[in-house]
């Protein structure tokens, strides 16, 4: 176990490497002097205190999501509709702040994360249901889901609940208590983090150390096993399903809490998706989920500000991180590749002493 | 001296760490049965494989008739007269014997069109010529396992082969029909001069069939002897390298109370059909109960519905005097029933995960390994994986490895520990030597024994007769879901056995009468 972590840390580290490697090259193929683009992108990611607050701000969804897809990836239940779950529980947060406007911050704060949680467990469990009771695909049912979500709140958000002001695709501003103090002036770094701190030790807890965790991974990992074993398959299923989408609504929560302060038509550029792409890197491991999206947190952060003063188009980091999945995809297949080449070597090697 | 017909020299075989074979020496000569022993891993397969073609030796040179030849795919293997017929039958089961035998080389009307006709006349041909007789137009899927030999072995001869090398062919047929596929292999080399290379590893086979015998062990070849010279004592050290006691198993008297009844049980298999006609049958504390049957008559699915994971569609199941019939796993578990399935890679174990975790699986919930039910208490947790790593003899550098890490024969030591750490009043025990290695299996045997002494009901399941035998107090036999016969073991022998596993008992009171 030990080695093949180290193995996998290997690999990762150098898919990382890889990447930038290739991002360089094509900064360079463009034009442009890849080491000028680097410095200012690390300056941009963690040059001074407001970089690294928005670094920050940038990690607290890609956290949530990330560990919300950890939680479902691992026991073998698919939930790729973070993204619905998130807008809901968003469109739930800035719900409560917007009608009940003079709670204070005390109780106000935990009732509209409470809301948002519902939403994106409820809507997470929908297919969670659909999944152990009829063996309906919840890959399909959540990416649609997604759909379903995104335009429902993009409807809500320009009749029922716009803003006075006009159709801005916005709701109005939620009451002064709901609004979680920002950390650090200019940058949108709020007390969510903290927030953030506290899940992430809660979901580390549970999934490496207690007997649901242990449960949750032997069900992702041979569901037939854990049947035989004694434990409730599907009860598991449809837990791990609901506390991811437990997590994606409070993602979206922290951003019209701390962020926005109200729900916006586009409230997430895809945070979910992100935090997908994060779980699937790191093999869900909690731990990773939360150095990965700091990683990635940077990377957003920085590109802008390469953006701004090299001319590189911020767009290059997507496509690192794309390149960095790509790798870790292909990881396994590399090993054996590598493996076979040296158990060749050696083979060769025999072979020819032998005839010496 | 005979002719030499293949030679092996200095043969090795490399994969990714694990040295397969070690500078092999092996020669064939024209018109022998040659049988190749040794335990699981001991690298026969793979030897073999490299003689079809299937794989490239690293090293070393392949002689045929003297002279040096280059093997490089089974079409190569083929064209110099070798036929293999592998321990999983390549055949398909949607087909005809006659479309199955031509596979490959179909006979063609105006060179585009099968010619089915042909086909048949060809298969019919065959037939006669080799006395083997099958039917041309039976569908494959609805053979027995021993007729589908059959086909294996005419396919291989239809492509030409004279020397036919056979994978573990008799590990799935019944006494009955590995007497006939002796008979077609002494035919093949008596009457028409094929050569025979056989893989095996049960010793009583090679002593009543082969001329040569040559042990392999790790890798290496240990040596080859006439098989007038071996017994099954020697040829077993020759194996494993040690001596091995098969001595006999002591069994005490134990107080025998019902601790399981089945009555009237039906369910069906995965394709919806009934697979348990009506199985009714106690089982006592302190007696191990043998089911003999050939695979797929329904045992797989009797271990099953009683052990949670099947729906019983009618008919009871008590256990210690509790209704068990559709309970949950866990249920029956904690009504006192342990299970060892017979497919341990995908029902015993989760091969990713390391042999903590597998051995964890059942104590997870329970004190002390996890406090409240909840908080695993990673301490305790290791010390009992320790000790039950020590105590079944699980040979592993440390916990933290990895299951599917682990040979067949350590990994069904970590299940059993698991599984018999329980304490359980009641244990299923299926194909508890599957793949596992002889040193390993003496193990296992004694293990089983022991809880059978210490008053645990256990229920038996083995393809491998003589295992059931060995173990048994009391043998069932089923065939096509029903039960067959019922004996104590003392009082009966293989071959009565057999014939009630083939349901062909009915054919012998009705011949008496």
């Amino acid at each position: 176990m030990k080695k093949k972590n180290i193995e996998y840390l290997i690999s990762l580290f150098l898919s990382i490497f890889a990447a930038l490697v290739i991002g360089a090259f094509i900064m360079w193929a463009n034009g442009r002097n890849p080491i000028v683009g680097f410095a200012a992108l690390i300056k941009g990611a963690i040059g001074s205190k407001y970089n690294i607050a928005t670094t920050l701000a940038k990690t607290v969804p890609l956290i949530l999501t990330g560990l919300a897809t950890s939680i479902s990836f691992r026991s073998g239940i698919f939930n790729i509709g973070g993204e619905g779950q998130l807008y809901l529980g968003a469109f739930g947060a800035a719900l409560v702040g917007i009608s009940l406007v003079n709670l204070p911050g005390l109780v106000g704060i935990p009732l509209a994360l409470l809301v948002s949680a519902i939403a994106g467990g409820l809507y997470a469990l929908l297919p969670a249901i659909l999944k152990v009771r009829y063996n309906i695909d919840e890959v399909i049912v959540t990416i649609m889901l997604n759909t379903v979500a995104v335009l429902l709140t993009g409807y809500l958000v320009n009749y029922p609940f716009a803003s006075d002001v006009g159709k801005l695709g916005a709701t109005e501003v939620i009451g002064e208590g709901y609004q979680l103090s920002r950390l650090v002036r200019l940058s949108t770094l709020n007390t969510s983090i903290f927030y953030v701190i506290v899940i992430t030790i809660i979901m580390y807890y549970l999934l490496e150390r207690t007997s649901i965790g242990y449960e949750i991974k032997m069900i992702g990992q041979n569901p037939d096993f854990s049947r035989y074993g004694g434990i409730n398959v599907k009860r598991r299923m449809i837990f791990a399903m609901v506390v991811s989408g437990v997590l994606c609504g409070i993602a979206g929560a922290f951003e019209v809490l701390g962020v926005h302060y109200r729900f916006l038509q586009h409230i997430s550029p895809g945070y979910a998706w992100d935090g997908m792409l994060i779980a699937l890197i790191v093999k869900n491991n909690p731990l990773g989920v939360v150095l990965m999206s700091l990683f990635f947190g940077a990377l957003k952060t920085g590109s802008i500000s390469m953006e701004n003063a090299t001319g590189i188009p911020s767009e290059l980091i997507a496509v690192i991180q794309s390149i960095i999945i790509l790798f870790i995809a292909g990881e396994a297949g590399f090993k054996s590749k590598i493996k076979g080449f040296f158990a060749r070597k050696d083979g060769r090697k025999k072979v020819g002493e032998k005839n010496a | 001296m005979a002719e030499k017909l293949i030679e092996l020299k200095n043969i090795t075989k490399k994969f990714p760490g694990v040295l397969a074979n070690d500078s092999i020496n092996l020669d064939i000569e024209k018109g022998e049965i040659h049988a190749i022993v040794g335990e699981n891993g001991a690298g026969k397969s793979t030897l073999m494989k490299i003689l079809y073609g299937l794989y490239q030796p690293t090293s070393g040179q392949i002689y045929f008739k003297g002279q040096p030849v280059e093997i490089k795919s089974p079409l190569d293997a083929i064209k110099l007269g070798i036929g293999m017929v592998h321990q999983h039958f390549m055949l398909v089961p949607s087909f005809t014997v006659a479309e199955n035998i031509v596979l490959g080389v179909e006979p063609r009307k105006s060179k585009i069109f099968a010619d089915y006709n042909k086909a048949v006349k060809i298969t019919e041909e065959l037939s006669r010529e080799y006395s083997l007789k099958v039917d041309p137009h039976a569908k494959v899927e609805s053979l027995s396992v021993g007729i589908q030999q059959r086909i294996e072995i005419l396919k291989v001869l239809h492509k030409g082969a004279d020397i036919i090398i056979l994978d573990e062919p008799t590990a799935v047929l019944t006494p009955q029909e590995t007497e006939e596929l002796f008979r077609v292999i002494r035919r093949l080399v008596d009457k028409l001069g094929k050569t025979v290379i056989i893989i095996t590893h049960k010793l009583q086979e090679v002593l009543a069939l082969s001329d040569r015998v040559s042990v392999m062990r790790q890798g290496k070849m240990v040596g080859t002897l006439m098989t007038k010279d071996a017994n099954e004592r020697i040829l077993a050290e020759m194996m494993v390298g040690r001596e091995v006691l098969f001595e006999d198993l002591e069994k005490k008297e134990v107080a025998r109370k019902e601790v399981l009844r089945a009555e009237n049980l039906q369910a069906r298999d995965n394709r919806g059909l009934l697979a348990l006609k009506g199985v009714s049958f106690s089982l006592y504390s302190g007696e191990i109960l043998g089911i003999a049957g050939v695979e797929g008559n329904g045992q797989s699915e009797l271990l099953e519905v009683l052990a949670g994971l099947r729906q019983v569609e009618k008919g009871t199941i008590t256990i210690n005097g509790n209704e068990a019939a559709n309970k949950d796993p866990l249920e029956i578990r904690e009504l006192g029933l342990s299970h060892i399935p017979e497919d341990r890679l995908s029902t015993g174990l989760s091969v990713e995960a390391t042999i903590t975790e597998n051995m964890l699986l059942g104590s997870h919930r329970k004190e002390p390994y996890a406090k409240r039910g909840i908080h695993l208490n990673r301490k305790k947790i290791r010390e009992r994986t320790d000790r039950l790593i020590k105590e079944y003899d699980v040979r592993t550098p440390s916990q933290d490895v990895v299951a599917g890490n682990l040979s067949g024969g350590n990994m069904q030591k970590m299940v059993i520990a698991r599984e018999f750490s329980f304490d359980s009043d009641i244990l299923i025990i299926a194909q508890p030597t599957r793949g596992v290695d002889i040193g390993a299996i003496e193990f296992i045997h004694k293990e089983i024994i022991q809880k059978r002494n210490e008053g645990a009901a256990i229920l038996l399941v083995s393809a491998d007769l003589d295992e059931i035998f060995r173990l048994s107090d009391r043998i069932i036999t089923i065939y096509e879901g029903q039960i067959t016969g019922e004996f104590l073991s003392k009082e009966i022998t293989k071959n009565e056995i057999g014939l009630y596993m083939t349901g062909k008992h009915k054919d012998l009171s009705q011949g008496g009468a």
